[in-house]
């Protein structure tokens, strides 16, 4: 019954969606075109990265939420941007800027294992921390002029698919999605998020699978962080604002149980597009897209709502 | 062992001493620091945050949480704006903001207690649906040029007190007083403590989350009277990410986010320690810019010292005794019995 119930959130987010994408096909025709389609992805790439971290952290239980990742990303796109003008050979840079980024995770998921802080407030501290040092050292200002060469991966396009979408997105998501489904380390995140104490009793090694949940959302969070720089050859020291509220919105909206151990990337992904086709598709309408904001949130609550009133019927 | 024990169970005592530390350290550091327009101007610069702090320590202490207090705020903001605008009357202009904050509070309370939404999908649902619902009443453009009017209510002084800092002791005082003398404050925290034991012991649950997310809207509605005051002007961005500020203060202040405590002065202190090393930071030449750096340091230090602390007095305890988990901030292991 829980799988049935799982299974229902997840499609009435495909419902929500296809009726977004019949709103866009009557009002906007331009929206149904293949430039679209790839502005769409284009667009969706940072948000997919930094929300298949976060569903992990949140799948892993124990208060599981990385507040941070918006701070991550913009520190180490940060970082990458700094090496590449210190001379650094792109790939080099971008290397150095993702084992960055899984340190900035890394300090995230010591700090709550080893001292068994709250997730919660220990990512709200890092979400101040990151946060603040993009501005300081910054200044605010973005770094720009990166090598035009860079920019392969954030701006060129094969088969109208944009590159990091093929080589970024879409193999990291169905190696998490094997990886979950298919692998004993995929179960065990399931099993520590969803009863901790049985997983410990067990003998899965709980610390060690939640530290690295928070390593991975950084590692993810800096490859969202590279694609940004790439895409748009400068670093912007408020890339990741709101990021951390995006991608908790769309995990829920996706269907993973705040308190873990329920959901799946699958309806993150389908949540990802949706937010981000929303987007466009507004935009095309000469809609503000900061209703993309209030829809979102409607949809959010309104899911749970409903998912409460299906699972109380059936109950019955 | 046991100074210890008894610092870590007065939280407000520790933060208020540290308060006059970094009083005195910057004062050294800086002539202008400890001058009294530059305390009024740190005081003004805290107040609105001061008086969500202590709803979001109440409704902390319930176990929930409210990430959309800063579209609420922005919300109450424009009809306070719209009512000077409207030349309304005092009373109406003072009123129209925790009137429609209690509202607000009511939805998200609704939402929780009736629709049984965790509180920090509900209220984060909320915060999208707010910041949209500002920009719509705002329609793209900021309220601004508002009159003059206001300016006494925040700039006053009652016998050498700023008014501000009256608003703010007032409602503490009776944060206080519901927190430890009416019966209301121990429902609050047998709430967050332990929901199912309460709902048990016959303590009202829907009726305490009402109040704590009520209370803390009525604060928000009168932070907003306040900012418009203030600043005269209302943007869209208005309120933005305050929630997040008064977590932290209410955190520093002692109380948990898993509920069950409730620290009110401790969240007074709370933000003004983090108001005054700001300040001073800026004052000794940091650029401000570094005001989040600041923040997010000092609640990760308390934090870790915190645990660090707590976990040599339990050993010190329990050195005889066999080991259980440690309590308080630390305790995870109290979430998972839920």
């Amino acid at each position: 019954m829980i799988a049935a119930i799982k299974q229902i959130r997840f499609s009435g987010l495909l419902v929500l969606w296809l009726i977004a994408l019949a709103v866009f096909a009557v009002r906007a025709p331009a929206f149904f075109t293949i430039a679209n389609f790839t502005s769409v992805l284009q667009f969706s790439t940072l948000l997919a990265l930094v929300t298949l971290g976060q569903t992990l952290v949140i799948l892993s239980g124990g208060g599981g939420i990385d507040l941070s990742v918006g701070g991550i990303v913009s520190l180490s796109g940060l970082a990458i941007a700094w090496l590449l003008k210190a001379g650094m050979p792109g790939f080099a840079a971008a290397l150095a800027g993702v084992v960055f980024g899984g340190i900035l995770g890394c300090i995230n998921g010591l700090v709550i294992t080893r001292l068994r802080l709250l997730p919660l407030i220990v990512t709200l501290g890092t979400y101040y921390a990151y946060n603040g040092l993009a501005l300081a050292l910054t200044g605010g200002a973005p770094i720009s002029g990166l090598p035009a060469s860079f920019g392969l991966l954030g701006q060129s396009e094969i088969l109208t698919i944009p590159l990091h979408t093929l080589v970024l997105v879409a193999p990291i998501f169905l190696l998490l999605l094997f990886t979950l489904n298919q692998t004993p380390l995929g179960r065990w995140i399931y099993a520590v998020g969803s009863n901790e104490k049985t997983a410990r009793l067990i003998g899965l090694p709980v610390d060690r699978i939640r530290l690295g949940v928070y390593i991975l959302s950084g590692v993810l969070g800096a490859l969202a962080g590279l694609v940004g720089d790439s895409w748009l050859l400068s670093a912007r020291p408020n890339i990741g604002d709101n990021l951390e509220l995006l991608s908790l919105t769309a995990a829920l909206l996706g269907g993973t149980s705040i308190f873990g151990g329920s959901g799946g990337i699958s309806g993150s992904l389908v949540a990802v597009l949706f937010f981000t086709s929303l987007q466009v598709g507004l935009q095309m309408l000469n809609i503000n897209s900061i209703w993309q904001l209030g829809l979102v949130g409607i949809f959010l609550i309104g899911s749970v709502l409903l998912d409460r009133l299906i699972r109380t019927a059936q109950t019955k | 062992m046991n100074w210890r024990r008894w610092l870590i169970g007065r939280r407000e005592l520790t933060l208020a001493l540290a308060c006059v530390a970094v009083t005195l350290v910057f004062h050294f550091l800086s002539p202008y620091f400890l001058t009294a327009e530059n305390l009024t101007t740190i005081l003004h610069n805290s107040v609105e945050l001061l008086l969500i702090s202590l709803g979001i320590t109440f409704i902390l202490a319930t176990a929930g949480i409210d990430i959309a207090v800063g579209g609420a705020l922005g919300i109450c903001a424009i009809f306070v704006g719209w009512s000077i605008q409207g030349g309304w009357p005092f009373g109406v202009v003072l009123l129209i903001g925790p009137l429609i904050g209690i509202g607000l509070g009511l939805i998200s309370a609704t939402l929780i207690v009736q629709g049984k939404i965790p509180p920090i999908i509900a209220t984060l649902g909320l915060f999208g649906v707010y910041r949209a619902a500002i920009f719509l009443l705002l329609g793209g453009s900021w309220i601004s040029g508002l009159p003059d009017t206001l300016g006494p209510a925040v700039n006053t002084t009652v016998a050498g007190i700023p008014i501000t800092a009256i608003y703010v002791l007032v409602f503490y005082a009776a944060g206080w007083l519901i927190s430890h003398w009416l019966p209301l404050g121990i429902a609050i925290r047998a709430t967050g403590g332990n929901e199912r034991a309460a709902r048990l012991s016959g303590v009202g649950i829907a009726r305490t989350k009402f109040f704590v997310y009520g209370f803390t809207g009525l604060l928000v509605g009168f932070a907003a009277f306040l900012y418009v005051a203030r600043y005269r002007n209302v943007e869209t961005s208005t309120g933005g990410l305050i929630a997040l500020d008064a977590i932290v203060a209410s955190v520093l202040g002692g109380t948990s986010v898993l509920g069950g405590k409730a620290n009110i002065l401790g969240a007074l202190f709370g933000v003004l320690l983090v108001r005054l090393l700001q300040n001073g930071f800026v004052l000794i030449g940091v650029p401000s810019l570094w005001e989040q750096v600041i923040t997010g340091v000092l609640l990760i230090g308390v934090l870790i010292l915190d645990a660090l602390a707590e976990r040599s007095a339990n050993d010190a305890q329990l050195a005889t005794a066999p080991r259980s988990p440690p309590v308080g901030l630390a305790s995870e292991a109290a979430l998972h019995d839920k």
